[in-house]
């Protein structure tokens, strides 16, 4: 029996080469010897190089036949659409792509790169790390392809037309109108359930002038009921120049002598707005409004009283 | 060179072998060295592939044998008709290329030459359009750092540090810059410390490059997911509500157990005050387990800020 990467290797070629699709037995018999003996062994080596075809990419086509052979199934590769077609990288075009894909450190932008020809690069001095979820390629396929996707969410069923991926800080987001809903949504990949579905192309068209970054603030503390609502915060002298940085120096509504600075931040998201403060830890107090400020004396107090 | 163990799977020899044929046929001729660097494998696995590509082909689909030989270290191919053009990108390579051109174009102290912007565009045309948007704020210090990194020179820098909670003036000689989980760090000789230290450039608060230059030095960066899950750091083990559960999607944590209405999990713990800090954003709901020295670490901190406010009524 020969190594199953040389018969894999000939079924490739075998299907590549054929004018009409072959069936299980035409391989078989084609493919003298190089399957195991017996029925049921030949059918299971047969059905896992098939599923190993796919996950490789090859795009193993089958049909089922009608007249003599009826019911049987058959198969073939389309050379058409198994082969990369020539992207004509130009050498300038070529190293760009390179030094992207050494930045990037993702181990399929660097097999995708060996196809089109690309090398590897040394190490560049910048890197990013970016976070890889295992529905991100199907999403982006489905936003290509204008196809519909299905995915839980919370717990309940979501049907979507995605229009993009966006990525923001530390998270991936698909944007698109949810079909129950009949609205721009925005849901984070990492938080889907289940199995992703995706429908037929050209199920939708994306708006021309479509940005997702335009469809959620990017400050989660904006995120609320009115966006526009604003805090003021003293920071103290030791975290002073850093928050003056962080939030530009139109937000900074005044220096004090001791170094410490009041700063404008956006509150409409409470738990955000919290989450921002604390970070700051002893050197950060919120002066008004009397609302938020005594929001946050309320959740210390109730940290100190839960003990 | 990936050092691999165990036997490679047979899909990871094919997925190659279909990208390493046609490289071949237009090559000609290749050392095995050049081979083995460019596909990642090491002398005797090439060997072995080859040599089984060289016994595919069949008669009478197929009147061509894949034609290939290896002597005194080079390899020699002929051209057959199959295999002469790579396999198709698959979904995830499409995507990963995608997202690295996109990053790429945002990175500090990128060539905004177009060449890049050019390569994603005949890109579009296999991957149809891309659809993916990366957005890498970056903070001011970023562009001067990366700079000084790539001639290693060294930086006069102002930095708040979170452990110590107090700025301090350092020079530092940066290495190599990285982004991760939505912030830049720089990797770099501190020669404060004498160590080697990873600072995060949003908290460099003022820099200045010195004209002085540092011998050109390695460093690896971590990946995504090694990063800041030090071993060597300690944890603590927290019980937060089901709403806490964004604990664990954004910070390491070394075990996440459902626990009644919420969670109980194992965090690393970089520095007190860092804790400090995640205890008074989770509110009263949420608790230290252990280790017993930080249960108390929550309440303390609330009732510290606590008597700042009631200063100020």
């Amino acid at each position: 029996m020969a190594d199953a990467l040389e018969r894999i290797t000939n079924l490739v070629a075998l299907l590549m080469e054929t004018r009409s699709p072959l069936t299980h037995d035409q391989i078989i018999h084609e493919l003298d010897g190089q399957y195991p003996a017996g029925d049921a062994a030949q059918r299971g080596a047969f059905e896992r190089d098939k599923a190993l075809l796919r996950e490789i990419g090859v795009p193993l086509e089958s049909e089922v036949l009608g007249g003599n052979d009826a019911g049987r199934t058959a198969y073939r590769i389309d050379r058409g659409r198994y082969e990369l077609a020539d992207l004509q990288l130009a050498p300038d075009e070529k190293a760009a792509l390179q030094l992207a894909v050494a930045a990037a450190r993702l181990a399929d932008a660097q097999f995708g790169l060996l196809k089109l020809g690309g090398d590897r690069s040394s190490a560049p001095v910048v890197v990013a790390n970016i976070p890889d979820l295992p529905a991100l390629p199907a999403i982006r396929e489905a936003s290509a392809a204008r196809a519909e996707v299905g995915f839980g969410y919370h717990g309940s069923p979501r049907r979507l037309h995605p229009f993009a991926l966006l990525l923001r800080e530390r998270y991936w987001y698909v944007i698109g109108i949810d079909l129950d809903r009949d609205e721009v949504r925005t849901y984070r990949v990492d938080r889907m359930e289940g199995d992703l579905t995706v429908g037929e192309p050209g199920a939708f068209e994306r708006p021309v002038d479509f940005d997702p970054r335009a469809t959620f603030p990017s400050d989660p503390k904006m995120l609320g009921e009115e966006p526009a609502a604003r805090a003021e915060v003293l920071v103290d002298e030791p975290r002073a120049a850093a928050i003056a940085l962080e939030l530009g120096e139109a937000e900074v509504l005044s220096r004090r002598a001791d170094g410490s600075i009041v700063v404008e931040v956006p509150c409409a998201n409470i738990d955000a707005f919290r989450s921002w403060l604390f970070g700051i830890g002893e050197h950060a107090e919120v002066l008004a409004p009397p609302e938020v400020r005594s929001d946050v004396v309320a959740w210390l107090q109730a940290m100190v009283g839960a003990q | 060179m990936t050092v691999r163990r165990g036997p490679r799977p047979t899909s990871d020899r094919l997925r190659r072998l279909l990208v390493m044929l046609p490289w071949l046929m237009e090559r000609g001729e290749v050392t095995v060295e050049e081979m083995c660097h460019r596909f990642e494998l090491s002398e005797a696995e090439l060997v072995k592939d080859l040599e089984l590509a060289a016994m595919c082909g069949l008669p009478p689909f197929v009147d061509e044998m894949v034609d290939v030989f290896i002597d005194e270290g080079r390899v020699y191919a002929g051209v057959p008709r199959l295999f002469t053009r790579p396999l198709r990108l698959t979904a995830p390579e499409g995507f990963a290329l995608l997202a690295a051109a996109r990053v790429a174009m945002q990175l500090p102290g990128a060539d905004g030459g177009g060449a890049l912007a050019r390569a994603l565009q005949k890109l579009a045309a296999v991957l149809g359009d891309d659809a993916v948007v990366m957005e890498t704020s970056q903070p001011p210090a970023a562009a001067m750092v990366v700079d000084a990194a790539r001639r290693n020179e060294r930086l006069h820098i102002t930095y708040w540090s979170p452990a110590a909670d107090r700025r301090t003036e350092r020079d530092i000689t940066p290495r190599r810059v990285f982004f991760d989980s939505g912030y830049w760090y720089v990797i770099a000789d501190d020669h404060l410390s004498g160590e080697e230290r990873t600072f995060r450039i949003d908290r460099i608060e003022h820099a200045a490059l010195t004209g002085l230059i540092d011998e050109p030095r390695e460093v690896d960066v971590p990946h995504g997911d090694t990063w800041f899950a030090d071993d060597e750091l300690p944890s603590a083990i927290l019980r937060v509500p089901t709403g806490g559960g964004w604990v664990a999607e954004r910070y390491p944590t070394r075990s996440v157990e459902p626990d009644g209405d919420g969670w109980r999990i194992e965090v690393t713990v970089a520095s007190e005050r860092w804790l400090r800090d995640l205890l008074l954003r989770l509110g009263a709901e949420a608790r230290v387990v252990e280790p017993a020295e930080w249960v108390h670490l929550g309440t303390s901190a609330a009732r510290q800020l606590l008597s700042r406010y009631a200063e100020r009524p």
